[in-house]
């Protein structure tokens, strides 16, 4: 028993030993001249998408000896941004940070970065106006934008046609979507149901496309907000979709909230005629229902009567943090408008579906006649391009609006529940107001 | 026993180990399923288990996370065997004042796990070491400083695997367990080892250890799987993939960028169920004897 | 014979032998210093900290007094807090109850003189090498409401995880499931060891087995019992945290005027960790309710030893 024991433990400690190397720090290989270390955390987990940004992390680092670029995938939005921080305050941040859009003002408020803006200057004229906007603070250029979207109407045409209806149409509001969806089950179309993730999100854009802040003062772009408006007018207008979404059984998800993928699995195992997505999951659903059914896509549907205002820029853009040397803070730019170049985004856009951010990625699409041969993608590029600008379509800007998301799609779920809109809005906006207060008061 | 009470007793029981671990069998069965059959209600084993495990272990990284929990797991069931031993032979077989006490102070710490802890442990380990060691003892001499302000040094060890398992390398359990198991060893051995000129270390080597393998067995047991299943503080401490145990690990796996891979989930799960089995088979044995479970001595 | 003598452990103190203080100090230091270092320290801290308005993100720290421990309990906030008090509650009288009745039901069926009582036994025991997060993500498989093996089976669509008191009810049973293993193990050995004598004498007084077992097992098995409520106690609060944030991330908003602030399965533990680490951070909040938890755990284990402690029967 004891010899046993003995061998037990020296096999266990010698197994940890060997492999307690592996767990150190990765020593960096030695060289005559150390090229200056970049680091870039972002949350593209996925083997198509990190893989695509490493062979661009292999392209820049191939292309000049000053900078070697390494690139980590974190987590979701949130763990990125938190590891950042954290880091910072170790003293070893990273030196570009991937902060997802709602992120943008505590990014801001937290202090680690430096505005890109103020590395020298470079030019900005080529990014898509709207979606520089979202990430120019005070005037000034904050982040670059890297993988930007917005939601579309994924439709299973096969369904829609079984309805009675012809294969383009495209229901623009809500009440279309609903009849579309009645239809259908009165003329016994299997799973005829309306699947998005629930997910603030889609609240913060249908507030947009009505024109309507989410926050006050100026969706927080004049000031410091200090008001959730979850108890407008266009608040309501979703509220009132989402009940009858609830009362007649039309929705369908996973019962997580931010369900991006069981979502998605329930539009691509055809269970749904229609689906509310990101733009940037376009080439993932097409190469999913290839076999299944054919695939239609469409503007974002919003409030019946409204005027269509245009879609806020979601997704995410580059930090570079601050307590670096220049040549690091340098370094760091260089890589991130890298990243960002004409052909690097025309190739990111094809892989994934996000928007080109620059005219000049667009333009080189058009020229291939890319757009042509896949008219779904300028469903979202005409959606983007004819936004009219506005404090609304520029996206909110505060300190709570992750806490937020997760307020409103509580909101969402028991008004899907049955809950009664008015109440279950004010409710949720004395909590967002109070959370809005407490964060403010940090300062 | 009467026979029908005794076919009532078997079908409850029978009833009761079909629940119990019908869950962890269908793991297995789906875990050794393509990706199509995996969603559907089938039952049936597959052939896919070698190609679901190549992928979990390479591509999600499950590989890395077993060894890491193997290397917390084992460092800390050690530590807090050695620790406890220490602990235990002082206040068992030493003679001094305030042992009561200094025993209460430890017991106490049982009703403060380390979950309840996370929001003071993440800033003390987290937060840079001071850069001199007189930085460091002017910030701990200066009460106001010390106990009042934020913690200003830590011990640095934020998204390292130290970080997760320093804090729990002593254990209330290991001196308890230790303390009963000593108290009940005949106090003639004990004189009898003094009165031959052995000291302490000897007494400890020689003879106690030996008498108390069920003891360090059953502590080595509860403390590995108590580890291996940690959850919220490897969370909150580690940030990077390749830190990150096991049970975290699988929540990372799950909630990947694309749909989740059931079956694949499902392997990850078998196989992170392997070792703490495997340490349980082993030493179950001294498991029941050290917690004096069963009446064999 | 059973060594959990509870109430004496503290006193004796028949084997000291040797004298030397320094070596005592020596070898207890150790211990002390982690205990001290990341125990009571952090716990200091943490209470500290609840005194203050802090921010994860923002490296902000202001002192605020005991305006957080105030809006717990007033204020726009509070209602959703007195909701996660009471959901505990329920969840950890649930998981307890239901945890120790059935595993004292089950190991007492399991220690009858029946044929493969060893398979049973090993059976009932194995799972306790499960984790919570292992549990969970069964669960979270097998309840999928769209590809999951219960809804298949049963051609249905039950909405296991979003419907607040399903949800609810499928993590009390994740949580119980769990542990019973662990808990089966210490009442079978307990059982193991009840001498025969009380027994027989019951026999020969022409006891049912019912008044059997009320009348002489379960006193006697009142030791482990005890110990056993302390630990499933414990678990309830702090190890269903892993199988919480797997299974329904703090879950579906529950019903009603009362429960509809928060998610039903968020525990005080859970709601520690989103306020401090989620979102965008509110740490002296969250650890205004990590004051309370601690507050708790004190509390029951006070109240365990009082009430309980002098039950507690011991054999002669």
């Amino acid at each position: 028993m004891k010899k046993t024991l003995t061998v037990l433990c020296a096999l266990l400690l010698t197994t940890v030993a060997l492999f307690a190397n592996g767990t150190a720090e990765q020593k960096s290989s030695l060289q005559v001249v150390k090229p200056i270390e970049i680091t870039f955390w972002h949350s593209l987990g996925d083997a198509a998408r990190s893989g695509w940004i490493q062979q661009r992390v292999d392209d820049f680092n191939a292309s000049q000896k000053k900078y070697h670029v390494t690139q980590e995938a974190k987590g979701s939005y949130r763990d990125t941004l938190q590891a950042a921080v954290l880091a910072d305050k170790q003293g070893n941040a990273p030196s570009l940070v991937h902060v997802f859009e709602v992120g943008s003002q505590l990014a801001f408020d937290t202090n680690i970065f430096m505005p890109v803006g103020n590395i020298g200057s470079f030019d900005t004229s080529d990014y898509i106006k709207p979606v520089l906007n979202y990430y120019t603070i005070n005037g000034t250029v904050n982040s670059i934008p890297f993988n930007s979207s917005s939601p579309v109407l994924y439709i299973n045409v096969d369904k829609l046609v079984a309805a009675g209806y012809s294969a383009d149409y495209v229901p623009e509001t809500f009440e279309d979507m609903i009849k579309v969806v009645e239809t259908a089950r009165e003329k016994k179309v299997a799973d005829a149901n309306i699947s998005f993730a629930l997910h603030g999100w889609y609240f913060e854009q249908w507030m947009a496309e009505q024109g309507a802040v989410l926050l006050n003062n100026d969706n927080g772009r004049a000031g410091r907000a200090t008001e959730v408006n979850l108890t407008s007018a266009a608040a309501v207008a979703i509220g009132n979709f989402l009940s009858t979404l609830g009362k007649k059984n039309l929705y369908s998800y996973t019962g997580r909230f931010e369900d991006w993928d069981g979502s998605d699995a329930i539009f691509t195992g055809n269970k749904a005629i229609f689906h509310i997505t990101s733009t940037a999951d376009l080439g993932n659903i097409s190469r999913a229902v290839e076999k299944s059914f054919t695939l239609g896509v469409g503007k974002l549907p919003i409030p019946t009567g409204a005027k269509r205002n245009g879609t806020v820029i979601g997704g995410g853009s580059i930090w570079v943090t601050k307590n670096h040397t220049e040549q690091e803070l340098k370094g760091a730019r260089d890589f991130a408008l890298f990243l960002t170049n004409t052909d690097n985004m025309v190739s990111w856009h094809k892989l994934t579906g996000y928007y080109p951010v620059r005219n000049s990625s667009v333009d080189k699409l058009t020229e291939e006649g890319w757009f042509l041969s896949d008219a779904k993608q300028l469903v979202a590029f005409n959606q983007l391009l004819t936004t009219i600008p506005n404090s609304a379509t520029a996206g909110a800007l505060g300190g709570t609006l992750l806490d937020n998301r997760t307020i409103m799609e509580q909101a969402m779920q028991k008004i899907l529940q049955g809950g009664d809109v008015q109440m279950v809005l004010s409710e949720a906006k004395v909590i967002a107001d109070a959370k809005l207060k407490e964060y403010n008061a940090n300062f | 026993m009467k026979k029908n009470e005794s076919l009532w007793v078997h079908a409850v029981l029978i009833f009761a180990c079909i629940i119990i671990c019908f869950p962890i069998v269908f793991a297995l069965i789906k875990a050794t399923q393509e990706s199509g059959d995996v969603t559907s209600a089938s039952l049936v084993p597959g052939g896919a288990f070698w190609k679901n495990l190549q992928i979990v272990w390479y591509d999600y990284h499950l590989g890395c996370y077993l060894r890491n929990s193997f290397f917390i797991s084992v460092w800390v069931a050690l530590g807090k065997i050695v620790l406890s031993l220490f602990a235990s032979l002082a206040l068992v077989f030493y003679r001094f004042k305030g042992k009561n006490l200094v025993f209460v102070f430890i017991i106490v710490t049982l009703m403060l796990p380390t979950e309840m802890l996370i929001l003071g442990l993440f800033d003390l380990v987290s937060t840079q070491p001071a850069a001199k060691l007189v930085l460091l003892l002017q910030w701990m001499f200066d009460p106001v400083e010390f106990f009042f302000a934020p913690t200003k040094y830590g011990f640095g060890w934020g998204d390292s695997l130290v970080g997760v398992v320093m804090p729990f390398m002593a254990s209330a359990t290991g001196v308890f367990l230790f303390r009963q198991h000593f108290l009940s060893i005949p106090h003639s051995l004990a004189d009898s080892a003094r009165i031959d000129g052995a000291n302490s270390l000897q007494f400890l080597r020689y003879i106690l250890i030996p008498m108390s393998l069920n003891t360090i067995g059953a502590l080595a047991l509860i403390q590995f799987i108590y580890v291996w299943d940690q959850y919220i503080w490897p969370r909150i401490i580690i940030r990077r993939t390749a830190n990150q145990v096991v049970q975290v690990g699988l929540n990372m796996i799950v909630s990947t960028g694309e749909s989740v891979q059931w079956s694949q989930v499902m392997t990850a799960v078998v196989v992170a169920m392997i070792p703490p089995l495997l340490v349980f088979a082993l030493l179950y044995r001294s498991f029941m004897n050290g917690y004096a479970l069963s009446s064999e001595k | 014979m059973p060594r959990f003598h509870l109430l004496e452990f503290i006193m004796k103190e028949t084997n000291a032998v040797f004298k030397s203080r320094g070596i005592s100090f020596l070898y207890l230091s150790p211990t002390i210093l982690i205990l001290l270092t990341f125990i009571f320290y952090p716990a200091w801290k943490a209470i500290i900290l609840s005194l203050y308005r802090s921010n994860l993100f923002l490296g902000t720290r202001k002192f605020i007094g005991a305006e957080n421990i105030q809006n717990l309990f007033w204020g726009p906030l509070a209602p959703g807090f007195r909701q996660v008090m009471v959901q505990t509650i329920i969840f950890s009288t649930l998981v307890v109850g239901i945890g120790i009745s059935v595993s004292l039901f089950l190991s007492v069926q399991a220690n009858k003189d029946i044929k493969g009582a060893r398979i049973y036994r090993m059976l009932l025991i194995w799972p306790f090498a499960l984790s919570p997060a292992i549990a969970a993500t069964i669960a979270l498989f097998m309840f999928n409401p769209e590809v999951g093996l219960v809804n298949a089976v049963l051609h249905m669509n039950i909405r296991w995880l979003d419907s607040p008191v399903l949800a609810f009810l499928l993590t009390v049973c994740i949580a119980v499931w769990k542990n019973l293993g662990y808990n089966i193990v210490f009442y079978l050995a307990a059982l193991q060891s009840i001498p025969r004598s009380p027994l027989e004498a019951a026999d020969i007084d022409g006891a049912s087995p019912v008044k059997k077992f009320w009348l002489v097992t379960f006193p006697l098995l009142g030791p482990t019992t005890f110990f056993l409520l302390f630990t499933n106690i414990t678990y309830s609060f702090f190890d269903t945290f892993g199988i919480i944030d797997m299974l329904t991330r703090g879950g579906p908003v529950g019903p009603g005027p009362f429960f509809d602030k928060e998610g039903l399965t968020t525990t005080l533990m859970y709601k520690v960790y989103l306020d401090g680490f989620g979102g965008s951070s509110n740490m002296g909040f969250a650890a205004a309710e990590g004051l309370v938890l601690m507050a708790f755990v004190v509390l029951v284990t006070f109240l365990q030893f009082r009430f309980l402690g002098k039950r507690i029967h011991y054999e002669g």
